[in-house]
């Protein structure tokens, strides 16, 4: 309990580090925002007026002390574009790519694991080969042109997808869910592969062990002896799939873009178009703390499926 | 007992509002796509306000302008019309006083009648520097605007200032008298219900996804618009915006690709259409405080060493070469002065030869990573070949848009490629590169004094004939000190499906819906 403590402790330090450093280095960018809001051909005295309005004029660690301190009382502040509070900004956009994540990732795990397993289980025959050539492949394809690929293949030419934008749940849940599918499934594919992956060598190697063979040979039906192996085997795996989630919010930016997602990702790199400071700290501490959480997590799962590792570090 | 009841109940409350708002995109209500009555437009760029006099952005130009009206538009070819106002106004002899006539069926979207107070509150209050309206200082040669009657309104100048009608497309916008206070600035930016006149009211937008519009039921103009609903939906990706327009879901895209604009345009089932952008204009903004610019020769010979011919054809048809700030087709080039500094490389080696620069030279040339109407990254490494040739030697450097911008506005780059866009007027690019002052002046640090006084003196042409021999000494001074080095005038384009009627591509660049019937 005290070691889960001390990994929540650290991750709050973590996270403090990331924001100290993610405001300097937005401060680091050369070109004020006023010059993206007020056009090229802004005085400069109508530059000076705009960063002395958002306080871009005072000392980079008087504006941090304000920003964190916002943060922290629950004012995360307005777009230095169009003045709308961030808060209803991200409340519109951070759900579009909760969604998208989370139906990316039910899709990684739905296939990847069964795959996996199935992989190890008829390992050097025919169906593993396939796996692993669609693993490699899986891994090698880069998002953006696998979802280009199936907007201009795909979904142009057959109508059976959009081919982008997202469709809110009032207009229907198939057409919501058709919506997503494309992206979910470029955003996925990837770990698809990855978790696969893992998930067979993780298997093979559980079902090369001592008490298998035993439970073997005191002839346990198979299906029982593949759970003992994949309960055994599933621990690296839950570790690796929990990271995995925070980094499909990074991966999501890319996809986002590719079919037209208005979701936190495209926010984030309007926001950094746009100069908005504010958005830009705003989003990305959002997709830190949820990578923070991600790797926690995996952290204490591991620790939780392998209580050998708790009594290890303790 | 009660108390601790009555602050988990606050709690439930503010719970329940906390998940309401995050459940908010998924209940958002329906933006149906290409549907019968609905027109949806697809836009490279944010629109980053609604807000007419805060307007830095060509797509928020398109967008703004299905809201606010002016006295007069510019129209799709170029040409000076009157909007609200009845007729083209009656100028002064002197060029001091321009007195409007409005119509006297206009209504705002409040369902106020418009009215001269209107105009005067509007341009009122874009002067007035408290309102730090962007564009104020277009508008400043303005010393006051009169109310004559309920529909006749009179501006008085400070000087006279001729090319002022043509900058109210993209720059101005009619406001309700007293509407700035009752709504405040975020009701412009955001969500200007009620506040103009135009073919569209507001709905609702979404930051980086869409704005949609309703049809005015009591717009001034008959039958129009034919669109019952309106969508502008930004869809920042070249490729997704084409599959948007293939797929149907939008039925007129903005900024095609230039490299697939040709096939595109031949498919069936779309149509498409260029014209020239008479404010844009592609140059290599060279400082003439620097070396090696600060020697006329030397810039003439490097204008005249460049094949502008071989750089357009770079951009399949979407830039027209031209040697001078102006564009080859617009009425008020100087063929002449142009062919004075275009390509003719023996010409160029005997200029090098009498420069300060006999053996060429080696400087910086900053270009932008993204591009604004053109890519101009390909372009540069074709001036670099041509130059070579003249033993000059251009090192290149990648820099973001904003970040060349501002080096250009401070004045310190040494050269950088750019395409800027002004309002399609003769006057307004030369005037911000060449006027002290002006935005971009220190870009060139060119001052010229005859210059200077034509500028002033074409503000008092208010016809063509009398602009005409103004502009040509204007453009045959800037070929003889070649200031910067031109490359040509950029075009408009845009792609939409054939079942859409009376789309016409805009010579100002910002695209003009209102009269589009959806298909």
């Amino acid at each position: 309990m005290g070691n889960a403590l001390r990994r929540v402790a650290f991750s709050g330090f973590v996270l403090f580090v990331v924001s100290l450093l993610l405001f300097f280095l937005t401060r680091a960018i050369p070109v004020s925002p006023a010059r993206i809001v007020l056009g090229a051909d802004a005085t400069e005295e109508q530059v000076a007026v705009f960063d002395r309005d958002l306080g871009l004029d005072r000392p980079v660690l008087v504006q941090y002390a304000g920003w964190i301190g916002g943060i922290l009382r629950g004012e995360l502040g307005n777009s230095y574009i169009t003045n709308r509070p961030l808060g209803a900004q991200i409340a519109q956009s951070f759900p579009i790519t909760l969604e998208l994540v989370c139906l990316a990732f039910a899709f990684a795990l739905i296939v990847a694991i069964p795959l996996g397993v199935l992989s190890a289980l008829n390992a050097g025959r025919a169906v593993d080969h396939a796996a692993r050539l669609f693993a490699v492949i899986g891994v090698s394809i880069p998002g953006f042109w696998l979802g280009l690929l199936l907007i201009v293949q795909l979904a142009v030419p057959t109508g059976l997808f959009p081919p982008g934008g997202y469709v809110p749940l009032s207009r229907g849940l198939g057409a919501h869910l058709n919506s997503l599918m494309l992206p979910a499934f470029t955003l996925g594919i990837h770990y698809v592969a990855v978790l696969s992956r893992l998930t067979r060598s993780s298997m093979l190697d559980a079902l090369s062990q001592d008490y298998i063979r035993t439970a073997r040979a005191m002839g346990l039906p198979a299906p029982l002896v593949w759970l003992y192996a994949f309960k055994n085997a599933a621990a690296p795996v839950v570790g690796v799939a929990a990271m995995s989630f925070g980094y499909c919010f990074g991966w999501a930016l890319i996809i986002e873009q590719v079919f037209n997602i208005a979701g936190l990702s495209r926010a984030l790199l309007t926001g950094i178009r746009e100069r908005d400071y504010p958005l830009i700290q705003l989003i990305t501490l959002i997709i830190t703390a949820i990578f923070i959480a991600a790797n926690l997590a995996a952290d204490l799962l591991n620790r939780a499926l392998n209580p050998r590792l708790g009594a290890a570090t303790q | 007992m009660t108390n601790q009841h009555a602050v988990s109940r606050r709690r439930a409350l503010r719970a329940t509002a906390g998940l309401a708002s995050f459940a908010t995109p998924w209940l958002l209500p329906e933006v149906a796509l290409g549907a019968g009555g609905t027109l949806t437009v697809g836009l490279p760029n944010n629109v980053a306000t609604l807000d007419p006099i805060n307007q830095s952005n060509h797509d928020s130009m398109a967008v703004t302008q299905v809201v606010f009206e002016n006295l007069v538009e510019v129209d799709v070819n170029g040409e000076v019309k009157p909007m609200l106002a009845a007729g083209l106004p009656r100028v002064s002899a002197d060029g001091l006083a321009w007195t409007f006539d409005l119509r006297d069926d206009v209504k705002f979207h409040n369902g106020q009648s418009l009215t001269a107070e209107d105009v005067k509150y509007s341009f009122d209050f874009v002067l007035d520097p408290n309102n730090k309206a962007l564009r104020r200082p277009v508008w400043e040669p303005i010393k006051q605007v009169v109310v004559e009657s309920p529909t006749r309104v009179r501006f008085e100048m400070n000087h006279p200032y001729a090319p002022w009608l043509r900058y109210m497309t993209k720059y101005m916008g009619i406001f309700p008298k007293g509407s700035r206070e009752q709504h405040g600035a975020d009701h412009f930016r955001n969500a200007p219900t009620g506040v103009g006149t135009g073919p569209g009211i507001f709905v609702q937008s979404r930051a980086n996804d869409f704005v949609e519009f309703r049809r005015n039921p009591n717009y001034w103009r008959r039958n129009v618009p034919a669109w019952e609903k309106l969508v502008f939906r930004v869809v920042p990706e070249d490729s997704v915006r084409v599959a948007y327009l293939m797929a149907n879901e939008a039925q007129v895209i903005s900024a095609p690709p230039p490299r697939d604009f040709t096939r595109l345009r031949r498919l069936a089932g779309l149509q498409g259409d260029t014209k020239v952008a008479l404010g844009s204009r592609c140059f290599i903004a060279t400082n003439n405080l620097k070396p090696p610019f600060d020697d006329v020769k030397f810039r003439r010979a490097m204008s005249r060493a460049i094949d502008r011919q071989k750089v357009a054809e770079l951009f399949y048809g979407l830039l027209d070469p031209s040697a001078l700030p102006t564009p080859a087709k617009a009425w008020w080039f100087n063929k002449q002065a142009s062919d004075s500094v275009d390509f003719d490389l023996d010409a160029a080696k005997k200029l090098l030869a009498e420069s300060k620069y006999p053996n060429g030279a080696s400087f910086d040339m900053i270009i932008p990573a993204e591009p604004y109407l053109l890519d101009v990254k390909d372009a540069a490494l074709v001036v670099q070949a041509q130059l070579a040739k003249l033993n000059i030697k251009v090192n290149l450097q990648v820099l973001e848009a904003t970040q060349v911008i501002r080096e250009v506005i401070n004045g310190n780059q040494t050269a950088a490629m750019v395409v800027f866009m002004s309002p399609p007027d003769p006057i307004f690019t030369i005037r911000s590169s060449f006027y002290p002052g002006q935005a971009v002046f220190k870009g060139s640090n060119y001052k010229n004094d005859e210059l200077i006084a034509l500028i002033d003196k074409s503000y008092a042409a208010t016809t063509r004939e009398q602009l005409k021999p103004i502009m040509d000494r204007i453009q045959t001074i800037l070929a003889d000190d070649c200031p910067n080095v031109n490359l040509g005038t950029a075009h408009a384009a845009n792609l939409w499906r054939s079942t859409v009627k009376g789309f016409e591509v805009n010579t100002g660049l910002t695209m003009r819906v209102r009269d589009v019937i959806p298909g």
